[in-house]
């Protein structure tokens, strides 16, 4: 476990200082999780508090620094923008509420995990780094999240379903205020049990990635859908980064599928409705976690693009929890004629929002106590109200994945029902091509 | 069991991509057969030539058939300054200098598309007006139709080129023996410029074609050139029939491999096939009616 092997430097002086308060206090070594690990007797523990989270350290100004990558080329450039826009938007708020100032280093990981790696080691060792957010897809997020475990900083990442790396990984310091995939598949039965009885779809079609997170997430899709009484008829995988669908579309076809529910990426999926559309087949429902998720969606692919379901995380027609503030803060900040905001847009907003809470709470900077207000409290944003395990992931069942679904140019919330005119009512069945 | 109609309706998309993949090796093929060289760059030209259809489609709305002609008039050239300026240096050297020489600019070509072009994939709509269509026991998309015609055309075309025209019959004569060739006044410098100019033209050929099927990245030559260099062990090298045969049982054994298996193993299926070859006849399926010396 990389904590064990490397001794985090930055920890070891910050806790040994401004934390070091709370360690006289009698309660350092209380390790959450059990403690007795055999972790409690390095550094890591000094400032480690079961319930840090409060600590308050007075008048304490010390300015906070983030380190962060967004793809802002390569092959997710499409949602760079996006997510850097949720950032700023998040920054300038926190720069405005907290009483400190808030400095976000950004920079472009170029959809590659090693260039990932590079740049946040420049950024951390250049800068005193209190924390860092992650860049998009679980490739990427799980490079910074492993570079976050390393150095002992407080990690957050969105677009990150995949739950796995959290139970097997150890992570100590990554938390996903995100949907993951139970959530994603719950909100695919919602989506689906929207539709009139009479009328609901009963054959699910599952084209799988293979990545672990391709194999997660079809499996809970295969286990949520079939224990709700809907057959799978359709589970057969693919190879990421692959560009001829014809096959999966010719499987699909002849079983029948009328919900087509995969996880591929943006270029993928993209490619995959051209082939869909040349090989004169459509599904009646299909839902593309992550693949229809950037506004290149619809540039790529105008109306041929419509009906697709996607799980951001975030869809215009949530309300509550800041995203009033959200939606005027961008509609004055950039200009658009738009009146729906890009999905990512809102999800990065939502980490920012985490982090300012959990900064507010640990009343410091300091990484440990921010983790310990990050798994202690629970956080109100715009994708709704949540705490974390231990191990980073949201609490079960606090957090509804949001499933939006693109027309007229635009993602917007089809589930959960919520009283907003960005909302719409879910669009069903896809029409056949030849009557779009 | 897999159903009748949708192993058929598998075969016949392999086909239809095969004809692509034939056309897209037929050009590494040539090139290995005449020069004897293993041009390494041949995927990255294909990218080039794709990105052209793909710019001009952007840029004007004109279907990438059309854009097609540009990339392979612009890869002729590039091909002809290629062996004119670089390869001639190196050509004979034996095989591991032009290797070198062709591996680096591929490198150069791959940076440069991402840089220039950045590193999103592209793709372009094929731009004419079209519907599939049904042959009773299979569907046949239009797009991979349209592009598997043109692509057997151009094979064809070629085929014809190097038989019945007087400098294809000079490429052939080249390709048996340098040397001979030479002797019965054949300019063998000139027919390499030009064997480059027409292998690297197929190839931007091939590349326009797919842009009109599938994403288009810088990244994308190395898998085109192992699939071209699959097709030309498969087929044998410097023979155009074999070259096309193939091609399409590249394309099937694709799409029976992603069928029966899963689409991961897509791209093992083909790739056993081809090793088959090369253990049982690895002079290629059609070795001994091609060229090479």
């Amino acid at each position: 476990m990389a904590r064990d092997d490397t001794f985090p430097r930055r920890t070891y002086l910050k806790g040994a200082g401004a934390s070091g308060t709370v360690a006289l206090t009698g309660l350092a070594g209380c390790t959450l999780g059990g403690g007795g690990d055999g972790d409690g007797g390095d550094g890591d523990g000094g400032g480690d508090t079961g319930t840090g989270g409060s600590t308050d350290t007075g008048e304490d100004t010390t300015p906070l620094t983030i380190a962060g990558t967004v793809p802002e080329t390569g092959s997710f450039s499409s949602l760079g923008q996006d997510l850097k826009r949720g950032y700023e938007l998040g920054v300038e708020r926190m720069n405005e509420t907290l009483d400190r100032e808030v400095e976000l280093i950004l920079r472009d990981d170029e959809s590659d995990a090693q260039t990932l790696r590079e740049q946040l080691q420049a950024i951390v060792s250049n800068n005193d780094v209190n924390m860092i957010w992650g860049s998009f897809s679980s490739l990427l997020v799980t490079a910074g999240s492993a570079f976050a475990e390393n150095q002992g900083l407080p990690f957050l990442g969105i677009a990150f379903a995949y739950e796995e790396p959290h139970r097997n990984s150890n992570y100590e310091w990554t938390f996903a205020p995100f949907p993951k995939s139970r959530d994603v598949a719950r909100s695919t039965l919602g989506t689906i049990e929207l539709v009139p009885e009479e009328n609901r779809p009963t054959n699910i079609g599952i084209w799988e990635p293979n990545s672990g997170w391709g194999k997660e997430q079809a499996d809970y899709w295969e286990e949520t859908l079939g224990d709700a009484g809907y057959e799978i008829v359709m589970r057969e995988t693919f190879e990421i980064g692959a560009s001829d669908f014809s096959t999966l579309i010719s499987q699909a076809q002849s079983a029948n599928v009328e919900v087509l529910l995969s996880n591929p990426t943006p270029g993928g999926g993209i490619t995959a409705v051209n082939q869909m559309k040349s090989n004169n087949w459509a599904p009646k429902m299909l839902k593309f976690v992550r693949g229809a998720d950037p506004s290149a969606w619809w540039s790529a692919l105008g109306q041929d693009g419509a009906y697709a379901l996607m799980c951001p995380g975030w869809v215009p027609g949530l309300t509550g929890n800041g995203n009033q503030q959200l939606r005027e803060t961008y509609m004055s900040t950039y200009d658009t004629e738009s009146q729906y905001m890009p999905a990512n847009v809102g999800g990065s907003y939502n980490l920012t929002q985490v982090a300012e809470q959990a900064v507010v709470a640990a009343g410091s900077v300091e990484p440990e106590a921010i983790r310990e207000a990050l798994r202690n409290e629970e956080f109100q944003t715009v994708i709704g109200t949540f705490s974390f395990e231990d191990n980073g992931l949201p609490s079960e069942g606090e957090l509804t994945a949001p499933t939006g679904q693109w027309w007229e140019g635009a993602q917007r919330l089809a589930f959960p029902n919520t009283d907003s005119e960005r909302a719409l009512d879910f669009k069903y069945p896809i029409p056949p091509w030849s009557e779009r | 069991m897999v159903a009748s109609d949708l192993l058929t309706q598998s075969v016949v998309n392999g086909l239809l991509l095969g004809g692509i993949y034939a056309l897209a090796a037929l050009g590494l093929s040539l090139v290995f057969g005449i020069m004897d060289i293993v041009n390494l760059a041949h995927g990255h030209m294909l990218m080039v030539g794709a990105y052209v259809a793909i710019l001009v489609f952007t840029a004007t709305g004109i279907t990438p058939l059309v854009g097609m002609l540009l990339a392979m008039a612009l890869m002729f050239g590039l091909g002809v300054l290629l062996q004119k300026v670089l390869l001639k240096h190196v050509v004979d050297e034996g095989l591991e200098q032009p290797i070198i020489v062709l591996f680096g600019l591929a490198l150069v070509l791959q940076n440069l598309g991402r840089v220039i072009l950045g590193g999103d994939a592209r793709t372009a709509d094929i731009g004419i007006p079209g519907n599939g269509f049904d042959i009773g026991i299979a569907f046949m998309s239009f797009p991979r139709t349209v592009t598997f015609v043109v692509a057997v055309l151009l094979i064809v075309a070629t085929w014809a080129f190097l038989q019945y025209t007087k400098t294809g019959q000079a490429i052939r004569a080249t390709a048996q023996n340098r040397t001979a060739a030479k002797y019965m006044g054949i300019d063998t410098d000139q027919i390499y410029v030009i064997t480059l100019g027409i292998g690297t033209a197929l190839a931007g050929a091939a590349g326009a074609l797919l842009s009109m099927l599938f994403p288009i990245d810088p990244y994308v030559g190395w898998s085109y050139l192992l699939k071209t260099f699959a097709v030309v062990v498969l087929g044998g090298v410097g023979s155009v029939v074999g070259t096309l045969v193939g091609g399409l049982i590249l394309g099937v054994s694709e799409n029976l491999g992603a069928l029966y298996l899963g689409g991961g193993y897509r791209n093992v299926v083909s790739l056993l096939i081809f090793l088959g070859v090369l253990l049982v006849k690895p002079e290629g399926l059609f070795g001994s009616s091609g060229g090479g010396e």
